[in-house]
């Protein structure tokens, strides 16, 4: 077992992480920025170093100072949590050159899948399916007509060097589809100076559905079931589930063999999670995988009865799993509220500042992950997260209502943070129902937006 | 008594956690009295023997840092006085540094840092022993720019 690790975040991560580690007996070396110094991971682990001032680009991205960190107190390993360094190829390769495990996988992998269109083609040969378009480029009229017919309306097509939905345009039909083609090219050209484009059928109203995976050293690969996380504004995710009210158990079988099969193609090790998008007929198509732990992990170890942290620390041990698939099944059903020092109804309005109050909820199924304390100052430099409330329950009902209760009791006074949204969104018809895709929360929030004045 | 005994008994009380011995044997009477480390700061036992020489004054600036300059770590690593292990150390306390001048290393990435001085004075203390590690920030050097 691994003796001494580095923890290379912030925040509840941070803490997660020092959490799983005392009671594995494992040493922990915090870092932290001049602007967290009372953070409340640099209390708990057994050192803590400072590692560069607030801008997170001279501390929390700063490899050189984290790894002299992790050298100079002799930490055996790094654990990079989510975010920042947690999926730098670069960063995995310098821990391994400096004999310090990284806890996550290997620095090809993390290559290899940070890649979009190098995954996509990956999974796509291993048999996982993807959203079916064009391999590749589109160079002219004659081959983009061939090629939509083939793939079938409606369609989107995409700038190769895009992002930020520039370049991008949706064709219903084949009227439509000249027209955006070339609208698409000439904003690829002025955003981007490379008009490339290429197709993909439209998926409408997707769900967005992620299958957390687990891989050993020895090839052995599992994995959790699905967590739910369409609920997203700007491609922030605000609540998650586990499992999602739209996956059946066949589905999920069908969900979780894909994404078993698209790990084993890269020989994937420690934890992973594949996203994919689930279309209303009940389609699904490989969307990307993230090398890394999830925010949202905690729904699943609530439904799987698993510490997600310390199977990563096992595995990076050199454990191997020690369990199969068969070994592995839900019980119940979890809700993970983000909590951000936000104003979410009022066009997520960052809140930073001191937390004059805090009353933290508790009891049967309740779960509190964060590092903020009452006295404490959020600050401005980082994520607006400075909380994650999950309850657990033995159906969704019980967890919503788990959750309202939960949330009733939370009480943070001082800032402004995105509590009132999800008391809404706990009594709202269509949450309740699992009535929802990734469209819904723009929507909802464009109907019950308050105004500053509110 | 022979000189020799005196120094067997000097030893004998360096050995234990005495302070003082006093001895009297008729008209021969001998106290040996041990100074308290612990009780007197590095800091201060610096300052005073150097402020003095220094700034000529009578009363030192103790237990204050005020008019001092911080050099502080500007990277994470392990903070060494020496170019080499048997080197000698780039600087000692009293010494009279320039802009520019080197003023201890940084090891971080198998990488030597030389750290270079922006301020010229005379070092009043270093506050890092050798060989530790050391953080982003961390005071390393107090400086006196006055001098």
């Amino acid at each position: 077992m691994l003796r001494r690790i580095l923890v290379a975040n912030r925040g509840e991560i941070a803490l997660r992480i020092i959490r799983a580690c005392r009671e594995l007996n494992i040493e922990t070396i915090a870092v932290y920025s001049e602007a967290d110094r009372n953070s409340l991971h640099t209390r708990w682990a057994d050192k803590a170093v400072c590692i560069g001032p607030a801008a997170s680009r001279n501390s929390y991205l700063n490899a050189q100072n984290i790894l002299a960190a992790a050298v100079a107190h002799g930490a055996d390993a790094v654990h990079p949590g989510y975010g920042y360094l947690s999926e730098s190829a670069i960063f995995a390769e310098i821990c391994e050159a400096h004999n310090l495990v990284f806890v996550g996988p290997t620095a090809e992998q993390i290559e290899l899948l940070g890649d979009k269109s190098r995954a996509k083609a990956t999974m796509r040969a291993a048999g996982v399916p993807v959203v079916p378009g064009s391999e590749g480029a589109i160079h002219d009229e004659s081959e983009l007509i061939a090629v939509a017919e083939e793939v079938g309306y409606p369609v989107m097509i995409k700038a190769s060097a895009g992002g930020g939905g520039k370049g991008m345009r949706l064709a219903r039909d084949r009227g439509e589809l000249i027209k955006a083609y070339h609208t698409a090219r000439s904003e690829a050209a002025a955003a981007f100076s490379n008009d490339e484009v290429y197709l993909e059928r439209f998926i409408e109203a997707p769900r967005h559905i992620e299958v957390q995976l687990f891989g050993d050293n020895y090839g052995n690969i599992v994995h959790f079931g699905e967590r739910e996380c369409s609920l997203q504004r700007r491609h922030q995710k605000l609540i998650e589930e586990c499992p999602s009210a739209a996956v059946d158990e066949s589905m999920r079988a069908a969900m979780g063999r894909a994404a078993v099969l698209g790990a084993t193609a890269v020989n994937y090790r420690n934890a992973g999670t594949m996203e994919f998008l689930l279309d209303a007929s009940g389609e699904f198509y490989f969307m990307e995988m993230n090398t890394r732990i999830q925010v949202e992990h905690p729904v699943t170890e609530m439904v799987y009865g698993i510490d997600l942290i310390k199977e990563q620390i096992r595995i990076a041990s050199d454990e191997a799993l020690g369990y199969d698939q068969g070994d592995i099944s839900p019980m119940g059903h979890a809700i993970e509220c983000r909590i951000n020092a936000e104003a979410v109804r009022m066009n997520s309005r960052p809140s930073p500042g001191l937390i004059e109050t805090l009353l933290v909820p508790g009891g049967y199924g309740v779960r509190w992950d964060s590092h903020v304390y009452q006295g404490y100052t959020v600050p401005p430099y980082y994520d607006s997260m400075f909380g994650k409330l999950i309850a657990w329950g033995t159906d969704r009902d019980e967890a919503i209502h788990r959750m309202k209760r939960a949330l009733a009791e939370l009480t943070v006074e001082g800032i402004e943070t995105s509590i009132p949204f999800h008391r809404a969104m706990m009594d709202d018809p269509a949450f309740r129902g699992a009535r929802f895709s990734t469209d819904f929360l723009e929507e909802w929030l464009a109907e019950t937006e308050l105004s500053p004045k509110e | 008594m022979e000189l020799k005994q005196i120094k067997e008994l000097i030893s004998l009380v360096n050995s234990t956690d005495l302070t003082e011995v006093e001895i009297e044997n008729g008209d021969f009477r001998l106290r040996i009295r041990r100074e308290q480390k612990e009780a007197v700061p590095t800091p201060i036992r610096v300052m005073e023997t150097v402020m003095p020489e220094v700034v000529g004054t009578p009363e030192p600036v103790v237990e204050s840092r005020e008019g001092l300059v911080e050099i502080t770590a500007p990277m994470v690593g392990t903070f060494y006085r020496a170019p080499a292990p048997d080197a000698d150390p780039f600087i000692q306390v009293g010494e009279t540094i320039t802009q520019g001048q080197v003023l201890f290393i940084i090891e971080a990435m198998k990488m030597m840092n030389e750290i270079e001085s922006e301020v010229k004075g005379v070092v009043k203390q270093i506050l890092v022993d050798n060989g530790e590690p050391v953080e982003y920030g961390q005071p390393i050097l107090l400086i006196d720019p006055r001098a």
